[in-house]
Formats: structure tokens, sequence, C-alpha cells
């Protein structure tokens, strides 16, 4: 009960942190004026896009999510640790008797909560939004899968950051590696997957080719954002790269096990 | 005071040790490690209602110590589990710097959530004098409302126990007197107290034993007189004489000058290092 007591509490702080000014405005930017801009009827998309649904709009429009929020999730909880341990009041929190694992729980859930609930008001926005411009709404189901894979895919940047953090000595390390792991996975993984693609003998002069789709797939599993897409194009007809729903959904699992598992027994082993 | 006799042993340590690990970095192995200071078999017995204070030069291990019994290290050596303990113990770390944009009330509740205690937060501030800051956002608070702040976060709950690392630090001088007021007080009440500071003056008459450490090793403990026997020193002598004596340093010949193993932050100068 006090795990969720605590996360709350924590939420609540983060929620009313300076920065949150920053934040909002932001993502209220890159969320709302997408989903405006993206279900415009007469919108000419590049790569043969077509958007004929709300569904399709929302999909699209994860780019800009995947952009902002990762980076929200990173501006929220770089110094989730990293500053109470500067201030002194690391030590007094971790010489309270809450076992260690419900700590780490209470500050994932804190943590994450604090950039969730924002993308998710946001995200019914612009539902909102789609709906009166393309007088269409998504299923339920197609509301639920999105709304999961936002959800996963912020707690896998808020216990990466965290894990960050824990590790720093001081807040400029905490953002740099956390500012490091998003760019490498939402500015740099396109560049990778192509070094990937040229090393197993693919052309990538050609990037609609069958073979640089599967390499894309495939190298998409190790990266949270490319899990999150995986994960959004489940309820998509029209697009097939050729990975099994199944293992999505374990490549899912793993990356919301793996990092969570690394920050609790970081937790449960930090000094002051 | 009680006797020795009438009281409840609180915690009993015994060949307690623990290094820290520091950074031995190179080029082949970047994330190496050594062991480094830390605290060298302390066999301490902390009774119910008494005042210990642990003094000594910098460097010496009180704050590692503290941190050992708070259960923020993982060593052995305890009559009590680290879990045990720190359900039981109240810290009061040095100088910590409240910050952000809860309110003083916020943050006390934000830990008595970590003790799952049903504390009287208002009742609280008010103990430690911060009513007229209770809603005070931390960034606002002076250190000295700071040093409250954390000496609230370790009465939360009532515990048996409280530890105190050099909290006199930054409170002026009435503060000071509540403060050791309000330590007499709750040493009449059975709580024991394990505090270290620098200004030994004000701990001369505070404290009912003395711990003194050096080199991250007890090298005596017990009370005043007791003490004084142990050296041979005068009636009137403190603890600052208590230290030269038991370190071999001659008050007059105190230099700043750090060691290289960093582990004896003053030696005596024109005398050979230890």
């Amino acid at each position: 009960m006090n795990t969720l007591s605590l996360g709350m509490h924590i939420m609540k702080e983060r929620l009313t942190a300076g920065r949150m000014m920053v934040i909002w405005p932001l993502l209220a930017m890159f969320i709302l004026f997408s989903s405006w801009g993206l279900s415009d009827p007469k919108v000419n998309l590049p790569a043969s896009i077509v958007i004929d649904s709300a569904y399709d709009v929302m999909f699209v429009a994860t780019a800009f999510i995947i952009f902002s929020a990762t980076l929200g999730a990173v501006l929220i909880a770089f110094d989730g640790i990293s500053r109470d341990r500067l201030s002194g009041v690391l030590e007094i929190k971790l010489s309270q008797p809450i076992a260690r694992s419900k700590f780490a729980r209470a500050l994932l859930l804190g943590h994450w909560g604090a950039i969730f609930i924002p993308v998710m008001v946001l995200n019914i926005a612009s539902i909102l939004v789609i709906w009166y411009r393309l007088d269409d709404l998504p299923s339920t189901e197609e509301v639920f899968i999105h709304t999961l894979g936002t959800g996963l895919l912020l707690l896998w940047y808020t216990s990466i950051q965290l894990i960050a953090s824990s590790w720093a000595k001081d807040l400029g390390a905490s953002i740099a590696v956390g500012l490091g792991v998003w760019m490498v996975f939402t500015l740099l993984w396109l560049v990778l997957t192509t070094v990937v693609a040229g090393l197993s003998g693919v052309g990538v002069d050609d990037l609609n080719s069958a073979e640089y789709i599967q390499i894309d797939a495939i190298m998409d599993l190790f990266s949270p954002n490319g899990v999150y897409h995986h994960l959004l194009e489940i309820p998509l007809d029209d697009v097939d790269r050729g990975m099994s729903p199944l293992y999505v959904c374990i490549a899912a699992i793993l990356w919301s096990i793996v990092p969570v598992y690394l920050f609790t027994r970081r937790i449960e082993r930090l000094h002051p | 005071m009680e006797t020795t006799e009438t009281m409840e042993s609180i915690l009993s340590l015994a060949n307690v040790s623990w290094r820290h690990q520091v950074r031995d970095f190179s080029t082949w192995k970047p994330w190496a490690k050594r062991d480094g200071a830390g605290i060298h078999s302390i066999n301490l017995k902390i009774n119910s209602g008494t005042i210990i204070g642990l003094v000594g030069p910098n460097g010496a291990g009180k704050t590692t110590l503290m941190r050992a019994i708070c259960g923020l290290y993982e060593c052995d050596g305890f009559n009590k589990s680290a879990e045990t303990r720190r359900a039981c113990i109240g810290y009061m770390p040095e100088q910590v710097r409240w910050e952000g944009r809860i309110t003083v009330s916020q943050a006390i509740t934000s830990i008595s959530l970590m003790r799952n205690s049903t504390t009287d937060v208002e009742n609280l501030i008010r103990t430690v004098g911060l009513s007229s800051k209770s809603n005070q956002l931390l960034d606002n608070l002076s250190q000295g409302m700071r040093q409250r702040l954390s000496l609230a976060c370790a009465l939360i709950g009532s515990p048996k126990m409280i530890v105190m690392d050099e909290p006199l630090n930054g409170l002026d001088p009435l503060a000071q007197r509540a403060f050791s007021n309000l330590l007499k007080n709750l040493a009449k009440k059975g709580v024991a107290i394990v505090i270290s500071s620098h200004q030994v003056g004000d701990l001369e008459s505070l404290v009912d034993e003395v711990a003194l450490l050096h080199r991250g090793q007890l090298l005596i403990n017990g009370t005043l007189e007791e003490i004084r026997k142990s050296l041979n020193l005068d009636d009137d002598s403190g603890i600052v004489e208590m230290i030269c004596s038991a370190t071999g340093i001659e008050p007059h010949d105190i230099s700043l000058d750090l060691s290289d193993d960093g582990m004896l932050p003053f030696r005596p100068l024109g005398g050979e290092e230890e």
C-alpha cells in the first residue's frame, strides 16, 4: 500500500516541478498539432503514406510522441536519484525501513506517471481533434493498443533514465547518459539499421526492398521505439513487415522486465 | 540518568568492519575498484536513554560508522538486521540540502510513508519549531530550517534510537540550546542517541558517553570521567585533550596537512607521520 502512496506522492511532486512548464507546451505542440495537421483531409504525406481512418492518424502521429514524450521522460527522471544523492536527501530515504524493491517500484511509478498522465491527457485531446477533423473515431481495441504501447514506451525510457540517474554522481552525467540513449534510439537507430543491413549483404540503396524491411523489423525489436511501432502495427491490416506478433510481445515483455529488474537491483545495492 | 545495569541495550556492535570501494582506474580495467578507508573491528554497546558522542578527527570514520549503524551498508557484527535497525533508528545526516517545489509538511509526509508511520505531521513540525514554515516550499528554506526538517524526519515514528551527524551545524545559538534540551528530553524518555559534532564544547555538556574514533578504529569509549582516568588526564580536560592524548597528537602541533592515504587528515608537525 505504501508503495502506491509513495509513488503517487513522487508523481505529484514531479507533476508540480518547474520543468513541467516547458514539458507541457512541448508535448501539446507535438501531439495536438501533429494530430491536427495529419487529420487534414487534404494532407499529402511522403512515402505514399495514406491516411483514411482515425487510427491511421494516431499511428503516424506516434512519430511525434516518440520524439517528444520520450524526451519528456528523460527530462523528468534524469535527477530522480542523482539530485537526492547530491543534496543528501537520498541518505535519509535509504535509511527508512521501506524495502528497497518497494522504494524502486515507487520511484518508477512516480516518474512514469508524471510523464504518462500529460501524454494521455493530450492523446485524448488529440482523439477529439481527429474526430472533429475526420468525423471518425478509433475503435476501443485501437485505443487500448495505442495506450498500452505508449505506457510501455514511457516505462522503458523512465526505467533506463532512472538507472542512469542512480549511476551518475552528478546531474550532468545523468542527463548525458539519458540523452545519449534517447539519441541512439530516436535519431541514430536508422543509421545503425542501415549499417547492419549493409554488413549483412542487403542493399541499402532501396529502403523499400523486402530484405531491408525484414532487417529493419528485426532491428526494431532491439529498440524501444521499434517495439512500440511493432505493437502499434498489430491492428493495421495494410502494414506487414513479416514480424510475428508473438515475437513483438516477447520483445515488449523483455523490454518491460529487464530495465525494471536492473533498476530494482541497483536500488537494492545503492549506497548514498 | 539510569544506571548502566538497568538500561536496556538497544544495539550492540561486535567487530563491525566496512571498507569503502574506491575507483582504481587503469587503462585495461576502468571499472576496477579497491578497498578504501572505512571502519575496523568496532565494538560498541548502545543503551536506551544514553547520549553517545562520536568524536575524532576528520576522516576518522564517524559518518561511516553512523551509516553502518543505520543500515545503509551491509556489514556483519550487529545484533539486529539492517531492516530491523532501519525500522527502529531515526537518522539525521550532515547538512542535508532539502530542495524542490514541495512544502515542508509534504516532505515529512513523504518520509513518513517510507516508514509506514501514522505520525502527526503538524505536531512533529511544531516540535522542531517549523510551524510557521509548514506550507513553505523547500527551495525557500534557510540552512537552519533545513536542519530542523532533517531532525523532524529523524523523529518520525518515535524511533528507539536517533543517529545524528553534525546536527548543530547551521543552527543559531538559541536553536542549538533548544536542540540540546530536546535531545536530553528524548534521552530521559529512553531514546538512545548517537551524535557526532565538531562543536565539542556543546557536546561535553550534552553527552553521557564518548566514543573516540581514529583511522577507522574505536580507540576508547566510556563516560568522560572514565576516559579521563584511562588516559591519565586532568579533571578539567575536555574532548580535544582526549583526542590528542588517545591519538598521540600534540595540541600545539596540529596542522591541516593531509596524509597520502587520506585516513589521517592531520598529523603532528615535525613528528613522524602515523
